[in-house]
């Protein structure tokens, strides 16, 4: 017996889920970046998911492939702004990052 | 289909759509060539400032001349370019327009107060030009796809510019608090537009709201439904995204820190540029949702709902900047204030684009449009000459606190006079650009008032605001004015007759000229409301 389109969304959503407890709780800046990684590929698989299922049809497919992309590229950029910051203060946890407030 | 039948049609939609994208492709060519030119050694005979400011340039005319070609016709003209991704109008045009001024303003500021130096300013003009496209995408996108990909090369090339003060401490760590919420909030708003996309069965905005109709006619049509309830989820995690872009309460708190990390001027381009592509990103989504039949009353309480929002942020705005004394800090939090006002523009449409009366409001619909078109222009040249004021003295003080600034009128009067007359635009006193502004937003706001009563409490915490914000506005003004400036202060001798003065008279005197003559932008602006405003109800 194939999965349900249900079963798919399910599996988004506890992706979804993790990714944003990870990002909630997690101290360390990679662990927040690996956070934002789980939530995307959470949309990823709905995408693909609906498009299998739905009317949405190949878009669903072509737009989970720019996420693809696009998250690389947004990877990139802020594992530089990381180790910047690493240079800076020796340290990658987020809570240290406590010089501006107010 | 054939496959040569598919290349032809491609190759068709291509080519009519390449003239209307020339903007964009502008600033991209202006992009690849100042990469070019550092590659080849040209940049240390032609500066790229100088490129950027060409490329600038020619944008700004391009966009310009895309106007008044569309405002030459009566009828109001949508086209869809690239297989419908992005939508051609006055709209678009407009914010083209706007942004691409915008950009000229920026680089020129950059070039006076060398903020790039020499060897980095390639890299920065092709992240301040990138950023600029995505918001040009942002506010001419017509599928989903389009929406998160502007939102994203907006971003993206933006917490590069947070960060690009390398060796400094305040600006690394400003620029991972931005990139780490950022991401988190594009995440979000991915897994909203998968849903959204995924129950309606389409990516194409201007597909939705028909969409959306057909979903709520089969079942009750209200949050009961099960796919409208989806729907509505998918857009509660999509407007996290955009709340994010245009720092809202409760998801501003990345602004402050961001603002003050940075320098003045990414500062001044991230308080007015990502806020107005935003801006133009979140009018088109809700039209987009807007008017299906069975889910008036649902989205007559999404706006009531952002003009909640609208009256927490104005208040916390206003309220957080008060104890503020740096003055990028203060100013962050009257961006936040300033986002707030707007936002009530956008509930104001909605609220009657889903009135049962709406086609008798069309124009009241147009109205609220222009009131945020005009606002976002006025806020252009008030926040940039802010922005620029404090830069320029940054350059002579180096420091951004407010007491750098005590008693600045004995040494550089032309500063001061410009701080007054942007704060008193912000504040929303008349004659200036503010105060047309705000009337604007908070007549078609009361309008909104009759079909929903909760308008007028949103209106009565503007105005409540505006009072407010006087006084952080006022303190700030005093210590230029009144203080006598103490003696071991660096002085800053800005001359009236100096390339910077220049600058920021500029800007000042179309803070006043939109004041005085509100006519004259208001016009430009109710013809691109008009253009999206009027789009055929499903």
């Amino acid at each position: 017996m194939a999965a349900g389109l249900n079963a798919y969304l399910l599996v988004g959503a506890v992706l979804f889920v993790c990714g944003v407890i990870c990002m909630a709780t997690k101290r360390n800046g990679i662990g927040v970046l690996m956070g934002v990684e789980l939530v995307l590929n959470g949309a990823n698989v709905n995408f693909v998911a609906f498009s299998r299922y739905t009317d949405l049809g190949l878009d669903g497919q072509i737009f989970s492939l720019f996420v693809i992309v696009l998250a690389a590229a947004e990877a990139a950029v802020a594992l530089a702004i990381a180790l910047n910051f690493y240079n800076n203060h020796l340290t990658i946890d987020v809570d240290r990052a406590n010089k501006l407030k107010g | 289909m054939l496959f040569t039948d598919l290349i032809n049609s491609l190759i068709t939609d291509t080519t009519q759509s390449i003239p209307r994208f020339g903007v964009e492709l502008c600033l991209s060519a202006t992009i690849v060539l100042m990469l070019l030119m550092r590659l080849s050694g040209l940049d240390r005979l032609i500066p790229a400032c100088l490129t950027a400011t060409v490329g600038a340039l020619v944008a700004t005319f391009l966009a310009y001349k895309q106007f008044d070609a569309l405002h030459a016709k009566d009828a109001v003209v949508t086209t869809h370019i690239f297989t419908g991704l992005l939508v051609h109008d006055s709209f678009t045009v407009f914010f083209r327009g706007f942004l691409a001024l915008f950009l000229l303003l920026t680089v020129a500021l950059t070039s006076l107060t060398g903020i790039p130096d020499e060897e980095d300013s390639p890299d920065f003009y092709s992240l301040l030009f990138g950023a600029t496209i995505g918001m040009m995408l942002m506010a001419s996108a017509n599928n989903l796809l389009m929406l998160f990909i502007g939102v994203e090369m907006t971003s993206v090339p933006s917490y590069a510019m947070v960060g690009f003060l390398k060796g400094r401490k305040v600006s690394s760590e400003a620029a991972l608090k931005y990139v780490v919420y950022g991401a988190g909030a594009a995440g979000v708003m991915l897994y909203g537009i998968s849903l959204v996309g995924g129950v309606l069965g389409t990516t194409d905005m201007s597909l939705l709201s028909q969409r959306l109709a057909e979903a709520a006619a089969g079942g009750s049509g209200g949050l009961k439904d099960p796919e409208v309830r989806t729907v509505a989820l998918g857009t509660m995690l999509v407007m996290v995204g955009l709340a994010f872009k245009l720092s809202l309460v409760p998801f501003h708190f990345w602004c402050p820190d961001a603002f003050e990390g940075a320098s003045a001027e990414v500062a001044g381009f991230l308080s007015v540029a990502s806020k107005a592509g935003a801006f133009g990103l979140l009018v088109r989504f809700c039209l987009a949702l807007s008017g299906a039949k069975g889910t008036e009353s649902l989205m007559i309480s999404f706006g009531l709902g952002l003009g909640f929002i609208a009256c927490i942020t104005t208040t916390f705005g206003n309220l957080a900047a008060y104890t503020q004394t740096n003055l990028k800090r203060l100013l962050a939090y009257s961006t936040i204030a300033h986002a707030g006002y707007m936002v009530m523009a956008v509930a104001a449409l909605l609220v009657l684009k889903n009135s049962p009366q709406a086609a008798t409001l069309t124009e009241n619909i147009n109205q609220s449009i222009e009131g945020l078109l005009y606002y976002l222009v006025v806020y252009l040249f008030m926040n940039l000459g802010a922005f620029a004021v404090i830069a320029i003295a940054r350059n002579y003080t180096f420091s951004e606190e407010v007491d750098s600034f005590k008693g600045l009128i004995s040494q550089s009067p032309t500063l001061c006079i410009v701080m007054l007359i942007c704060m008193f635009s912000l504040v929303g006193m008349p004659p200036f650009g503010g105060f047309v502004g705000k009337l604007f937003i908070f007549a078609s706001a009361f309008k909104a008032g009759e079909v929903h009563g909760f308008m007028y409490v949103v209106v009565a915490f503007g105005a409540l605001n505006t009072v407010f914000s006087l006084v952080y506005y006022i303190r700030v003004l005093r210590t230029m004015f009144l203080e006598a400036r103490p003696a071991d202060a660096r002085p800053v001798p800005v001359r009236l007759v100096s390339w910077e003065s220049a600058f920021v008279v500029t800007l000042a005197v179309f803070v006043l000229l939109l004041g005085v003559l509100p006519h004259m932008m208001s016009q430009t602006a109710n013809d691109a409301a008009q253009a999206i405003a009027q789009l055929p109800n499903p």
